[in-house]
């Protein structure tokens, strides 16, 4: 078990080099110069040049890249080029915000979606099981920009039930989350209702109903159980997304996390900073991926770590 | 001998505008009116207006009857955060609404575009390339350190420092810095006689810092500015919100307000809806569609004056087609600038009528809408003596059957409306038979775009801020000859002779009327060579809450003066 | 150690019976779904809509009249106009060039990469396995948003490059459900028993392990569509997705969003095309799932 683990952190290593690698080429690639955009549209070039020896713009950029690179080893993320804080306390401040709510979010996906799609699954093709699946669909199809325009003017300015934006009491928390949860409401019910379904189908549910066991207990002691691998592996996949960021709900709920930190990162080209979302990034994809692993091993004894 | 008094300052033919320069008076009420207390935050965000009100009302009573006193509280929306509080690193408005509350320049300027003192009590020209500034005395910064000569040279060494240039030093032209005279009298020296002096010093970049906080905090000086100012920094959450409160000692008399906190709410829908559940108080760039709506209601107002900023559409003079002047006139022609100002701006902006704004020294009425009047047909008519024909499918196509084609690269989501202006420009253009291809990247490659060497477009979309309220700011880089990008922003490739000497000239001119007969001179012959068509002017508008009282909007966007705002239930 | 991916549970037996026998069957079981048939006509319908945009608009969708922008549905404008008085009806139509067009290119593209890669990486195994699907970590654990970013910049905006962009972001999921089912189908006693015959390898690819994951892939595909359309609203969203004067739905509903409380239909009904789309192509994906599916009762 422990050298499981050993090995998987060692294979986010090369994943680390990787994406910080793109990430300097990348923006190498791109136009867009962070001096320039740093001074605005009024200064002169040479400012601009003056700017960008002082920054360390200048050297190439596999210089920088190596910088970069031994800076890390030692612990130093390196200053953000826009407002020169250190880019792990400007992670410090944004990253739990955005655990925040993508935890709340996923733990609205999993109390709401997962019924959903048992209710849809224990009598597929009745009239519940047709309207959970249109009405999560048309939950998954509107942008979040819309349905969270919406659940304001609904929520905050007719009804004043919750604040309309911005961060701080947990009231501030129930329209983004619901509004970032809605698509993931929809794949998780589509998702545990398909596999449940899967279960069903398997002999050893058929062999259990002959012998008897009761319908509750054969419900969350083999149903459940199995169909739960594949739904953790969505759900594994779905938090991670939401980690990396939500953009569109942070920009529209004004919820200062990652996602507006990669926006504003790529718009005004600072890399150093933009090297610390991903590297963050990629130890989550790392992270969540080892936890779905392990949490199979929950649902089926079977699972081996070695 | 005190220049602002004796000399005016602007257009000498305006007399709503010229007002002898003096220190601004402390206006204020004697003290603090108890008993008028904001509602309470959460509860009372509730859109029943009507009910809130009079609810309000109750707790307001509740309160004369002896509860206390409540804190005057004015929440600010606003699309972006700024990236430092400190003018060294920082020179964008969202940057300066929330320093210039901290930091005072010497001088600045009103709304009214008079010029008045804040720390200076007296200037005057003392030759052509010095000012003399009296500083006021008794003022101390929040940290406790006393204000003197010391701390304004301070202030412009730090920006003048080698190694480190703070971002504003390249807008203050041939600036060399300040010389201290005595403890508070300073001279601030030009290298070369520049016109523009006077209202360089007003830029609110040159807000003077405490020496001690400064030299303490370092880089950190940016995420809690120490000045002089009538509110001092409290806590500043990234993205979030930065709170300010009053500085009971200001100079000037305390403010009316205890707290100001900006809040930063990028999405335009949610900052109006913010307004509309009272979670703030004043709406900085609102939705220019809602502004009639919020007018009419009398639970809101809406504050506006016409800007320093002009919307321009600039021809690439390089490039073959729009090197023609009668192409470059069609387009005029072709576009219905009224309709546009009127249909997509709907108040967000007023009609421009020169490439610099009203507001600014040296402005003249360029005539444009005489000169070029909207006619599509005339627009083909000049399109055909530039040797075009008209087409089967009703574009124009040259002598080899080529359809007239223009690329436009227009800035994105940077001033207001610009997506929707270069589309409309688009469907303007080929109703008059051009067809616009455009590419609309986000704002950084755009701007790289728009600053290389070369500019592989035919049409640029822009707005274009006159900071400094003085022409020269924005017409001698933009128009002299040799002030090409990158280096400079004369990005049409603009070259007359005639221009580039005039423009010169007024630089280095101390006469306020010649100055501005040398400007009304490029604005005229800039409508007859026509580099670029202006097509509105900004308007700076903030939608407030009714209860917000005492706030006048700056036609300079940066400038935003709480200092006589108040909340009044 | 890699375990199943969702959906992946596939099928158990190898396709048995003539195949025009199947094909017969398979078609009955689609018409005896209800939903499936909806689903199929929906599609249809909005296919149809984009390919003959011309003849059934009844407004050029570029052609603006600023004077009666924002107008509410009426005899004219059926469904209304938009901020530049543009007709609403008449950018649903083109607009389903562009929105299905994004969709589906992008979808395609992502399907037909990941899929190959995930099924090589597969069936190969070994180092093959380990740099086809390190890559494909790469790619899911970089910001979305900044590949396309990227793309977008690099390559220019428009259409085609919105594609890409898109479709790059799809292929790391295809690629992983492919490999998974391959591996798990790899071990079943059917594919099994046909290489200890002696089969070839492509033809084991093709006849036993490309009609049993393929259900899988095609209920991930329809799923991937409405993604894909919520991927080009984000690039809108941003002022990076199409290019104007041509109209994506994503596109509409973005630019109609600031007028949410005084014109609350220009967002509106763009966002039921795309619902309506979104429903169309998963009951259809779903349908077909079930109709490939050889042990699909009559669950819907």
């Amino acid at each position: 078990m422990f050298s499981y683990l050993i090995r998987r952190i060692f294979i986010a290593v090369p994943l680390l080099l990787g994406v910080v690698f793109i990430v300097t080429a990348s923006f190498d690639l791109i136009p867009g110069d962070p001096a320039a955009l740093i001074l605005g549209e009024f200064a002169s070039e040479s400012a601009v040049a003056e700017l960008r020896e002082e920054l360390g713009l200048d050297r190439p950029l596999l210089v920088r890249y190596v910088d970069t690179v031994v800076n890390v080893v030692q612990g130093d993320l390196g200053r953000s080029l826009s407002d020169r804080r250190p880019v792990a306390t400007i992670l410090g401040e944004t990253f739990p915000l955005t655990a925040q709510l993508a935890g709340t979010a996923i733990a609205l996906v999993l109390i709401i979606g997962i019924p959903l799609g048992l209710a849809a699954a224990t009598r597929p093709g009745s009239t519940v099981d047709n309207v959970i699946r249109v009405v999560s669909l048309a939950g998954l199809s509107m942008p979040v920009f819309w349905t969270g325009l919406v659940f304001m003017v609904i929520f905050s300015v007719n009804l004043g039930w919750t604040p309309v934006s911005g961060v701080g009491t947990w009231q501030h928390l129930i329209l983004p989350s619901v509004t970032l949860a809605l698509p993931s409401i929809a794949v998780i019910a589509r998702m545990t209702r398909s596999t449940v379904l899967e279960v069903l189908r398997e002999d050893f549910i058929r062999t259990a109903r002959a012998k008897g066991i009761s319908e509750r207990s054969l419900l969350w002691k083999h149903m459940l159980r199995n169909a739960m691998i594949p739904i953790i592996t969505v759900l594994g996949l779905q938090l991670g997304q939401m980690l990396g960021g939500a953009v569109l709900t942070e920009t529209v709920f004004a919820w200062p996390g990652v996602g507006r930190l990669t926006v504003f990162a790529i718009f005004n080209r600072d890399y150093p900073l933009m090297q610390g979302v991903v590297m963050v990034l990629a130890m989550v994809y790392v992270g969540v991926n080892l936890l779905v692993d392990l949490s199979y091993g929950l649902f089926d004894p079977r699972v081996r770590y070695a | 001998m005190d220049v602002a008094e004796k000399e005016v300052l602007l257009d000498p033919n305006r007399t709503d505008r010229v007002v002898p320069a003096r220190p601004a008076s402390p206006h204020r009420p004697p003290a603090d009116v108890p008993g008028a207390p904001t509602p309470p935050p959460f509860p009372e965000e509730n859109p029943l207006r009507n009910l809130r009100t009079v609810f309000a009302a109750l707790v307001v009573l509740a309160l004369l009857a002896g509860v206390g006193l409540a804190q005057k509280t004015l929440t600010i929306a606003r699309p972006t955060d700024p990236v430092s509080l400190d003018p060294h690193f920082e020179t964008t408005a969202p940057g300066s609404w929330v320093f210039s509350q901290i930091l005072e320049p010497l001088i600045t300027v009103n709304q009214q575009m008079e010029i008045e003192g804040r720390l200076a009590t007296d200037w005057e020209f003392i030759d052509d390339t010095r000012l003399r500034f009296t500083l006021r005395q008794g003022v101390t910064f929040h940290d406790g350190t006393p204000f003197n000569a010391e701390a304004v040279k301070y202030t412009w060494d730090r920006a003048w420092d080698e190694d480190r240039p703070g971002r504003w030093k390249s807008l203050a032209g041939p600036v060399e810095g300040i010389e201290i005279v005595d403890e508070f009298t300073v001279d601030l020296v030009a290298r070369q006689p520049y016109g523009p002096l006077l209202l360089t010093a007003t830029m609110p970049y040159t807000g003077v810092v405490s020496p001690t906080a400064a030299e303490e905090m370092g880089d950190e000086f940016g995420r809690g500015p120490v000045g002089t100012g009538p509110f001092s920094f409290v806590e500043w959450r990234s993205n979030d919100r930065i709170t300010l409160e009053a500085n009971d000692d200001y100079w000037g008399g305390r403010p009316n307000l205890d707290r100001v906190v900006f809040r930063t709410i990028p999405e335009e829908g949610a900052r109006m809806l913010s307004l509309r559940a009272g979670e703030v108080d004043m709406v900085l760039m609102p939705t220019p569609s809602d502004l009639p709506g919020l007018e009419a209601d009398p639970n809101f107002t809406v504050e506006g004056a016409p800007g320093v900023g002009v919307f321009y559409l600039a021809f690439n003079l390089e490039r073959e087609a729009v090197s023609d002047v009668r192409v470059r006139q069609a387009v005029a022609h072709a576009i219905d600038r009224e309709l546009i100002v009127e249909a997509i701006l709907e108040g967000g902006g007023v009609l421009a009528t020169s490439v610099i704004g009203e507001p600014v020294f040296g402005y003249k009425d360029m005539r444009l809408l005489e000169r070029y009047p909207y006619d599509p047909e005339r627009a083909r008519e000049l399109l055909e003596e530039a040797g075009y024909s008209r087409g089967s499918d009703g574009f124009m196509v040259d002598e080899n059957g080529e359809r007239l084609t223009l690329e436009l690269l227009p800035s994105n989501g940077r001033s207001l409306k610009d997506r929707e202006i270069a589309e409309t420009l688009q469907e303007f253009l080929r109703q008059a038979g051009i067809d616009v291809e455009m590419d609309i990247f986000e704002w950084a490659t755009t701007f790289e775009l728009m600053r290389g060497a070369t500019l592989e477009y035919d049409l640029n979309s822009f707005t274009w801020f006159t900071t400094t309220a003085d022409a020269d700011y924005t017409m001698y880089s933009n128009y002299v000859s040799t002030e090409t990008p990158p280096e400079s922003w004369n990005r049409w490739r603009y070259a007359n002779d005639d221009v580039d000497e005039w423009l010169k000239a007024a630089r280095a001119s101390l006469d306020l009327d010649e100055r501005e007969e040398l400007y009304g001179m490029v604005q005229d012959q800039l409508a007859v060579d026509l580099p670029a068509i202006p097509l509105y002017g900004s308007y700076e508008v903030a939608a407030l809450d009714a209860s917000v009282e005492g706030f006048v909007a700056h036609p300079i966007q940066y400038l935003l003066n709480l200092h006589p705002v108040d909340i009044v239930d | 150690m890699s375990l199943p991916e969702p959906g992946a549970g596939g099928p158990a037996s190898a396709p048995r019976g003539g195949v025009n026998e199947a094909r017969r069957k398979a078609i009955r079981r689609f018409f005896g779904n209800k939903l499936g048939v909806a689903g199929a006509v929906i599609v249809l319908a909005f296919v149809l809509m984009a390919i003959f945009a011309p003849w059934l608009a009844p407004f050029d969708p570029a052609d603006q009249s600023l004077l009666t922008r924002r107008q509410a549905p009426d005899a004219t404008h059926w469904l209304g106009t938009d901020e530049f008085g543009r007709d609403i009806l008449s950018r649903i139509i083109y607009g389903a060039r562009v929105s299905l067009g994004v969709a589906i290119g992008s979808v395609g593209i992502g399907l037909l990469l990941g899929s190959v890669a995930g099924a090589i990486a597969g069936y190969l195994g070994g180092v093959v396995d380990t740099v086809v699907m390190r890559i494909m970590d790469l790619l899911l654990a970089f910001p979305y948003l900044l590949l396309a970013i990227v793309i977008v910049s690099a390559l220019g905006p428009g259409m085609i490059n919105t594609i890409i962009a898109i479709a790059v972001w799809t292929v790391p999921a295809f690629a992983r459900v492919a490999r998974s089912a391959v591996l798990q189908i790899k071990e079943r006693d059917f594919v099994v028993a046909a290489m200890a015959l002696g089969a070839k390898e492509q033809r084991v690819m093709r006849v036993h392990l490309l009609p049993n994951f393929g259900a899988t892939l095609v209920v991930y595909a329809s799923l991937y569509l409405a993604y894909a359309i919520l991927m080009e609203s984000a690039l809108s969203f941003l002022g990076l997705g199409v290019q104007p004067p041509r109209a994506s739905w994503a596109g509409m509903i973005s630019n109609g969003r600031n007028y949410l409380t005084s014109a609350p239909h220009i967002a509106t009904i763009p966002g039921i095309a795309i619902a309506l789309a979104v429903l169309g192509f998963n009951l259809l994906g779903d349908a077909i799932r079930d109709v490939y599916d050889p042990r699909a009762t009559k669950d819907g």
